[in-house]
């Protein structure tokens, strides 16, 4: 474990600057820290969580899927209108979205990987493409509201824990165990540092490429579908703002943009600090232009203190101490 | 008067000490030249003279003046300027642009000149009787080679008193090799002084008027070349006289055929090439640079595209790309030309890279197993003496030596018995040298199958057991055991030139 954590001292960063936001957050507001609040910001950080899970992987990859909203907003938007309010249709439908999902993701993986085109253009047409279709089938009609079931998935409790985080656990323990203990981790990996080494090492870096896509439009179909439980319906654009969030929080979590390094311990720091900024923001009494000049500015700050600029200032700061370590 | 005096020069990363003590002295108007083993310290060392690395201790003097440049641009305006080991170029930039980068004639607009960039690069080439090379070239569509030359105009247009040369000769082929040799004696008649690492003995005892001795980061002699035998340098160098470079060449090859090439043809380089290699055989691929050796290694691996037929231990085989060549035994497995850009993730561990090509061999349903990853990095780092802190450190970390050491275990790891060796020496010290030879024919004793190429005529002459010359893409001779001579192969290489 501890090789891991020097390995990946930008995690451990970004873990201590969730608890310094946090601890800051509680001075401006003391009722933050109270039990139902961090339980709020939990459900509210895992959505953002559950969706980061897939471009995690992307970004490992060396590539950026843009198509997130409106896969998000579409798997929610699907699901309410073919459940039209019941829990029953949800057996059939549920599975449904999630293949619809990572089918999308699919198509823009073998679009990056086979066809080659650059993965921005790839996932921007592809976040049209269904803006459009959505559009086109709804005709902007508004939606029935979520089922019963899922409304329990995503605000309900077991016992004192949110059935959420249950999943948010879940998924981020596959996701961990794939990314550290899997061959697929090693190729996702490699094909971030170096697409052609990778590939003259023999990784199976097309595939690798697609299941990446793949999995990141199943992560955000089904944080689509558990969003609505938490809005109570699916709305146009519920989906906006995940594709800033989602590319932050990898980003805060320590992942390069460029590809090949990064986890998904990493992503959910990054999403719990994100969450946290909202709840802070509010608290300052700014208005709400000032709110967002604060948000990007602290984003901002946050992803460079781990460019390679800051590495080097860190560096000259727990110089002594690493020597020490590197020795024994 | 010495132009460069130091004494007393650390360096260390973390608790690896690159650098101890070292001392050196060299004077203007000769070659100097560094030798010593991989991961000896040479590099380092001349990083910190071109400033591009500080060191922790130590005193260095120019011209009797304190000299502590603070970075590589520092130095330049000093008169030093280095070619290094690891390219330092942009791809997307021309030729003439890669030279000339950061010091671009100017129009009175400041923009950049073209036609003054043309002229000045035409005139450093005229000057300096370069190889031929378009200046107007994207450096991405260049080989590796010349891509060095271009690296040492850039070098040579900084008009420096102290030129450092790390390895700049490993990557050229035999004619380009020797203008550079002869280039440095021009320079140090103009009074100039050369500093120059190479690993090929020959070349240093062709140029060098003193040289200076590095083994484990400290500098252990300095000698006058005419006053010390090969042997006494070898032995300072790795602390033991060196048996002898090249292997006892006892035929193992038998009548089984592990790979039958046809009409192989990519590009507009390799036109056709036929030929068989045998179980057991170490079969030489020489020829002059660019008729078709590298497009040979790649199509073979499935790295370009291929027309024509292969037979892989007797079956006819398509081998798509090289996920597919590297199937098992009965695959093919790749020592490749560019090493950062095809060969090794420089930002990962050299555990990671190791083991990149044969994660199934570590692998239970799908999860890692650390332990048999472990032994299987010890088993090599152990067998070819990998110099590492750790497994954990990045490969990009380790000397350029070490970094082909690890791209030659992680090919080892595959099992592949049908193993092509592009220049698989390059950047490599003699005792290294000599175990990879060794190795080489070992393997084809335990029936491998290798296919060598190397940009170093008397490697070909003395390893392998015929020589296939190529030339415009086509096997233009093959020489068989007592008939391959440095000559042989040349005149083979250049028949139709001649003609
Ligand atoms: N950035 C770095 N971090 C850690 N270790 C380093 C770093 N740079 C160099 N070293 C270590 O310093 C030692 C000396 O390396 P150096 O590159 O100077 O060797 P060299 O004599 O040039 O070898 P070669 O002939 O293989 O090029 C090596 O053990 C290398 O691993
Ligand atoms: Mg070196």
């Amino acid at each position: 474990m501890s090789s891991f954590l020097t390995r990946n001292r930008l995690i451990l960063l970004a873990y201590l600057g969730m608890v310094v936001l946090l601890l800051v957050t509680a001075l401006f507001s003391p009722g933050f820290l109270s039990e139902s609040n961090l339980r709020s910001t939990l459900v509210l950080a895992a959505f953002v969580g559950i969706v980061a899970l897939g471009q995690t992987f992307v970004i490992i990859g060396g590539g950026i899927d843009l198509s997130i909203p409106w896969v998000l907003n579409s798997a929610a938007i699907l699901m309410t209108l073919l459940c039209a309010g019941q829990d029953l249709p949800l057996f059939w439908v549920a599975p449904l979205i999630l293949v619809g999902g990572a089918a999308i993701g699919l198509i823009n993986g073998v679009g990056v990987a086979i066809f080659g085109v650059p993965p921005i253009i790839m996932t921007l047409a592809a976040n049209v493409i269904l803006q459009g279709l959505i559009l086109v089938y709804t005709g902007g009609s508004p939606t029935p509201s979520a089922p019963e079931l899922i409304k329990f998935l995503s605000v309900g409790r077991l016992g004192p824990v949110p059935v959420i985080l249950l999943i948010w656990a879940v998924l981020a323990l596959v996701a961990s165990l794939l990314l550290s203990k899997a061959a697929f981790g090693r190729h996702l990996y490699a094909l971030g540092s170096s697409a052609t080494v990778a590939e003259f090492s023999g990784v199976p870096t097309a595939r690798t490429i697609i299941l990446t896509y793949a999995s990141s439009g199943l992560s955000a179909a089904l944080a689509g579908m558990l969003l609505t439980g938490y809005s109570g319906q699916a709305y146009l654009g519920m989906g906006d703002s995940y594709l800033f969030t989602s590319i932050a929080a990898v980003a805060i979590g320590g992942a390069s943009i460029l590809g090949g390094s990064g986890h998904y311990l990493g992503s959910i720091a990054g999403a719990l600090v994100l969450t946290i900024l909202t709840g802070l923001l509010p608290a300052l009494n700014l208005s709400s232009g000032a709110l967002l000049v604060v948000y990007g500015a602290v984003i901002l700050v946050t992803v460079s203190l781990g460019s390679e600029t800051f590495a080097s200032l860190w560096g000259l700061v727990f110089k002594n101490k690493k020597q020490k370590t590197e020795g024994d | 008067m010495d132009l460069i005096e130091v004494s007393g020069l650390t360096k260390r990363y973390g608790g690896i000490v690159a650098l101890s003590e070292a001392q050196f002295s060299a004077w203007a108007g000769e070659v100097h030249a560094l030798v010593g083993e991989n991961g000896a310290g040479k590099s380092t060392f001349i990083q910190i003279l071109s400033g591009a690395v500080h060191p922790d201790e130590g005193k260095l003097q120019l011209e009797g003046q304190p000299y502590s440049p603070i970075n590589p641009d520092a130095a330049q305006a000093l008169g030093v300027a280095a070619v290094f080991q690891e390219l330092s170029l942009i791809p997307d930039l021309a030729v003439e642009q890669n030279i000339w980068f950061r010091r671009e004639p100017r129009t009175a607009l400041l923009t950049v000149d073209g036609k003054a960039l043309r002229r000045k690069t035409l005139e450093l080439f005229d000057k300096y009787r370069f190889p031929p090379l378009d200046p107007a070239r994207e450096l991405r569509r260049l080989t590796l080679a010349e891509r060095q030359l271009v690296e040492i105009a850039k070098g040579l247009a900084k008009d420096p008193r102290i030129l450092i040369l790390d390895e700049a000769t490993s990557a050229l082929p035999a004619k380009e090799a020797e203008w550079l040799l002869a280039l440095t004696r021009q320079i140090a008649a103009e009074g100039r002084l050369v500093i120059f690492i190479s690993h090929r003995m020959g070349e240093v005892r062709a140029i060098a008027d003193r040289l200076t001795i590095f083994r484990n980061g400290s500098t252990v002699a300095s000698h006058v070349a005419t006053a010390v035998s090969d042997d006494e340098i070898v032995t300072q160098m790795i602390g033991r006289p060196l048996v002898r470079l090249y292997p006892e060449r006892k035929a193992t090859a038998t009548e089984r055929i592990a790979l039958k090439v046809d009409d192989l043809r990519s590009g507009s380089r390799l036109t056709g090439a036929s030929f068989e290699l045998r179980e057991g055989e170490v079969l030489g691929v020489g020829g002059l640079q660019g008729h078709g050796q590298r497009e040979l290694f790649q199509s073979l691996f499935g790295a370009s595209r291929a027309t024509g037929s292969i037979e892989l231990w007797g079956k006819p085989t398509q081998i798509a790309n090289p996920r597919h060549a590297l199937i098992g035994r009965d695959g093919i497995a790749l020592v490749p030309e560019d090493r950062p850009g095809q060969g090794l993730l420089l930002t990962k561990s050299v555990r990671e890279n190791l083991t990149l090509s044969v994660i199934r061999r570590f692998t239970d349903k799908g999860f890692l197993s650390r332990g048999r990853e472990a032994a299987l990095v010890k088993e090599m780092v152990d067998f070819l003496r990998i110099k590492a802190g750790t497994p954990e450190q990045l490969a990009g970390t380790l000397s350029g030596g070490n970094q082909q050491k690890v791209i030659f275990g992680k090919m080892l790891l595959t099992e592949a018995r049908v193993l092509l060796l592009y220049d698989p020496t390059r950047g490599v010290d003699v005792g290294t040298k000599g175990e990879i030879f060794q190795l080489m024919r070992d393997l084809a004793a335990r029936g491998y199958a290798i296919l060598f190429y190397s940009s170093d005529l008397p490697e070909l002459v003395h390893v392998p057991d015929r020589v296939l010359v190529l030339r415009s893409g086509r096997v233009a001779a093959t020489l068989g055991a007592g008939r391959v001579s440095e000559e042989a192969i040349l005149r083979a290489a250049v028949l139709d030139e001649a003609a």
